[in-house]
């Protein structure tokens, strides 16, 4: 297994060496994206072994790696989406020296990212978190430098290092009493418990976009090249996931049931906020971000169930809640990275991503179009794909909560209950809106009219993907036995390919699979191809004009007015008229995001306003800063005069 | 194989694949005699799905594989939900099981196949009845889970065929729980079968049409499928109020005979509401579907209650 590990990382570094080498960019790709397979192959090896490799979690500061089960399964994961993800970067990257730059800095990323992952003390695993963090924005201005960019990649970095405060003070608390890797070294119920619950809570809460910390998310992977987008929707954020599991389930003990009620409340907020406000994007890459905190919401929502169940003795099912969760993320990674380089490929043939300027194009490209289709099937929750069965295992967790719990758990339990089975139907909303817009009626530019599938290594990888999400439908159990043997408490289940849960009705999927995918052909058959009268669709008896086409915002209307009192949409029209006759209709609305207005904004104001006060203080002269140093030596003494500082 | 088995397998086949057409028919047949009519007989449906099956279908300029396809999936969807409510507390496996959450996700499937066929004709009444169906069902879902979830709870499964089972006889109705998910499930019932007070399913004006929209631009054996998945649900929504949330008995010989009275009931019931009620303002229907949610949170709560 190391071999394959160590070959694969070679791989990778070498791939990025050569693709910034001028001529080379595509090899260099394809070593990468060979590399990343290796990885990933070695990934799901170690999480099928069940054994760990190399060194074991350490309270000490120097650098020790090492490889388990659940490093094992994030490894997979980072495999499995950057291996057609890289050879998708191959076609897509223009061998320009950016497009170089941008090759060596994603080996960069791909090899940050396994590093943390391997990581088995506090002091690499932050160096490589921070690296982690920074390369991406290194790539993003790489690729563009214009004044929207530059300002993304600021808040960015800026929300993601005050969330990262959280990451530091959690881990270096954990290091510092000795119970990394150690989950009796903390005393239940503990005030340091709950600091180090609350700080990783808000630390890695942020990196992964968990609403209300999220709001860099949709501002940075929009901008990001697809390829990027894809590995910092599908394995990065995911990274803060590995991160939540490690502190809160693996190492913090038996947390009190208000972490896991905590988790689950967040998990709620933003698995309705993102899929709400994805809803009303018209951006297609900034709506698929949204959907990012959507499906960490979900996962959240898997992980407060643990917890919650985990600290009512209901261990069976925590490690079932925990395993729903696990296999959420590796469901997210695959159907979004799937979604980025669909939209990646439509970008690059049409030039826009707007929604309502594009239109017909599975007809045009009916390669991507399926692949982004299925795509599209799989993120709505549909049977058979892989969404469904990790958001049926989701559910179940939940129903279980109240199942086990007190009263005031079981109301959060079957609240949260409603939230996900509402989240699911606006996921479909959103999604049949994409398709629509994106796939479906007619062309409506003239770049759409004459786009064309991309090359084949694009092609290639978007279909693996698809085939993936179709596989991890059709048989998750595979997947979800030994993720239940991830809980230290638990043992891997049976390895079958559906699911079957005590006290559920199972989730038969290779039945389900076989009987709606045999049946479509078979009612085909049925129906026959019986001579059909060709006609325009009907409006009224008027011709469909562009004028008359459906719009992103005209779609979602009904719920736009429904949900007014919650989300404050801003409308405004203004009319031109001159005697009396209107001469023209202006019309401009949207959904502002709440928590920038009514949280970020007030909280930089007021920053903004303490670093103008502060700014007092460094005038700059020399005498100042001498009688600062004189003033605080002088306060210093005073203190060891009447013993204040023991 | 016990016969029990097969005699609840059998009911279920026939009664989802074949008898389901009767029972909108039913509610028009009764509802039209509330008001004063003759109106027609139960078996129209079957009059209007033959006249379908012989004519030839519509093949709407610029349309891709979504939208033929679309039909197919619904009936597909729909025919494994069949496979999935148990008409009784016994059913063969069928190899697609028998859970209880496993049907919402049928149902999406079927609303998503016909809601983007609706994108693919570019049809501004189809999209407008597209739009209104998944605005309607955002709320509609979650209640219907929170419902199953209060059935699931009570009898600690979501397996259909053991909440059949938890829910029959006399005791279970002691308690308050099952009454109030009843009742949301009663809203659902509504919802999905797209009747008074949330959808006219009578009406033929695009611009008030929810249901009906999406299926403007089908004809022929396109538009039967979509016409026997509209029946289909009203058989399974319909089974699952008369054997999980009606009164009901422990021997599945009993459940058997009952159920076609419970149908009948409950076809009568939906007549008399869609005589009385008028239809109410599309955006005011979410907080209609938001009482129910209240409503069926609150079994939830009754039942944490008096277990804790």
């Amino acid at each position: 297994m190391i071999v394959v590990l160590l070959a694969g990382l070679a791989w990778l570094v070498a791939g990025g060496v050569l693709s910034s080498v001028p001529g080379h960019l595509v090899a260099g790709l394809r070593l990468q994206s060979a590399g990343a397979l290796a990885i990933g192959i070695a990934g799901f090896w170690e999480l099928a072994d069940g054994g760990t490799w190399g060194a074991a979690f350490t309270s000490t500061l120097t650098p020790h790696f090492g490889v388990d089960g659940l490093t094992g399964l994030f490894l997979g994961t980072l495999g499995l989406i950057a291996f057609p993800t890289l050879a998708f970067a191959s076609a897509y990257l223009q061998p320009t020296g950016s497009g170089r730059a941008t090759g060596l800095l994603t080996a960069a990323f791909a090899l940050s990212l396994v590093c943390v992952l391997c990581a088995r003390d506090v002091l690499t695993f932050l160096v490589f978190w921070e690296l982690m963090t920074l390369v991406p924005a290194a790539i993003i201005l790489v690729g563009s430098s214009g004044r929207t960019a530059r300002r993304s990649v600021f808040v960015y970095l800026a929300i993601t290092h005050l969330g990262s405060v959280g990451v530091w003070i959690s881990l270096l608390l954990l290091a510092h009493e000795h119970a990394i890797g150690n989950s009796s070294a903390l005393s239940d119920g503990s005030a340091v418990q709950a600091v180090i619950a609350l700080t990783a809570i808000v630390g890695f809460g942020t990196k992964a976009g968990v609403m209300p910390m999220h709001a860099w998310l949709p501002r940075a992977h929009p901008i990001a090249p697809a390829h990027v987008s894809a590995l910092m929707s599908g394995v990065m954020i995911k990274v803060a996931i590995y991160g939540l599991v490690r502190v809160l389930v693996d190492w913090l003990g038996g947390p009190p049931a208000w972490v896991g009620a905590l988790v689950l409340g967040l998990g709620l907020l933003s698995a309705l906020g993102g899929v709400t406000y994805a809803l009303f994007q018209h951006d297609l890459k900034r709506l698929l971000a949204l959907h990012s905190i959507e499906n960490i919401g979900i996962i959240l929502l898997g992980l407060g169930a643990c917890l919650l169940l985990r600290a009512r003795g209901a261990d069976e099912w925590a490690a079932f809640a925990l395993a729903a969760a696990l296999l959420h993320t590796v469901n997210h990674a695959v159907f979004k990275a799937l979604l980025f380089l669909g939209a990646g490929a439509f970008e690059q043939a049409v030039g826009t991503l707007e929604l309502d300027r594009l239109g017909g194009l599975l007809r045009r490209m009916p390669r991507t179009g399926a692949a982004f289709l299925v795509g599209a099937a799989a993120i709505a929750g549909l049977p058979p794909l892989n969404g469904f069965a990790s958001e049926w295992l989701t559910l179940q967790a939940l129903l279980h909560v109240p199942a086990y719990g007190g009263v005031w758990d079981g109301v959060l339990g079957a609240v949260a209950l409603a939230g996900l089975a509402a989240t699911a139907a606006l996921a479909v909303f959103c999604f049949v809106k994409v398709v629509g817009l994106v796939l479906l009626g007619p062309p409506r530019r003239p770049a759409c009219a004459e786009a064309s599938d991309p090359p084949a290594p694009m092609r290639h990888g978007m279909t693996f993907l698809a085939a993936a999400c179709v596989a991890l439908g059709v048989a998750p159990g595979i997947l979800f036995a030994p993720l239940v043997g991830l809980a230290p408490w638990a043992e891997p289940g049976p390895v079958q390919p559906g699911l079957s849960l005590p006290s559920t009705g199972g989730l038969p999927t290779v039945g389900l699979a076989v009987f709606l995918i045999g049946i479509v052909p078979l009612l085909w058959l049925w129906r026959g191809s019986r001579r059909a009268a060709r006609a325009p669709s009907w409006a009224s008896g008027q011709a469909v004009t562009p004028a008359l086409l459906w719009t992103s915002a005209g779609f979602t209307k009904p719920l736009r007015l429904v949900l007014e009192t919650v989300l404050r949409p801003e409308r405004e029209v203004t009319t031109r008229s001159h005697d009396g006759v209107v001469q023209e209709v202006s019309y401009s609305g949207r959904v502002p995001q709440l928590a920038d207005e009514w949280l970020y904004r007030p909280v930089s104001r007021y920053a903004l306003h303490g670093a103008r006060w502060a700014r007092r203080l460094q005038s700059g002269r020399l005498g100042a800063y001498v009688a600062y140093l004189i003033g605080l030596v002088l306060v210093l003494l005073l203190a060891v005069r009447i013993g204040a500082l023991g | 194989m016990s016969g029990a088995t097969v005699a609840g397998g059998a009911a279920q086949i026939l009664g989802g694949v074949v008898l389901a057409p009767f029972l909108p028919g039913l509610i028009q047949h009764l509802k039209a005699r509330l008001q004063g009519r003759r109106g027609p007989t139960p078996v129209q449906p079957y009059r209007e799905l033959r006249r379908l099956w012989g004519k030839s279908a519509i093949d709407v300029e610029g349309t891709t594989a979504v939208y033929r396809l679309a039909p197919l999936v619904v009936a597909a969807a729909l025919a494994a939900a069949i496979l999935l409510v148990p008409a009784a507390e016994r059913a063969p496996g069928w190899g697609l099981g028998h859970d209880a959450l496993v049907l919402a996700g049928l149902l999406a499937l079927a609303r998503f196949a016909v809601a983007t066929a609706s994108w693919d004709v570019s049809n501004g009444f189809s999209l407008q009845g597209a739009s209104r169906d998944l605005t309607l069902s955002v709320f509609v879902e979650a209640v219907l889970v929170l419902a199953l979830a209060v059935a699931a709870l009570v009898t600690g499964t979501t397996d259909l065929r053991d909440i059949v089972a938890g829910t029959a006889g006399a005791d279970i109705w002691s308690s308050p729980a099952l009454t109030l998910g009843a009742a949301a499930f009663a809203v659902v019932v509504i919802a999905e079968t797209g009747r008074q007070p949330v959808d006219n399913p009578d009406t033929h004006l695009e611009l008030t049409m929810i249901h009906e929209g999406p299926l403007l631009e089908y004809g022929g054996r396109d538009l039967a499928f979509l016409q026997w998945g509209v029946a289909v649900r009203h058989w399974l929504v319909l089974v699952l109020a008369a054997q999980v949330f009606l009164p009901h008995p422990t021997s599945i010989w009993w459940q058997l005979a009952l159920l076609p009275v419970w149908l009948i009931v409950l076809c009568a019931a939906l007549a008399v509401t869609e005589t009385i009620l008028a239809k109410t303002r599309i955006l005011l229907v979410p907080r209609l579907l938001g009482v129910a949610a209240a409503v069926a949170l609150l079994g939830i709560v009754t039942w944490l209650v008096e277990t804790a």
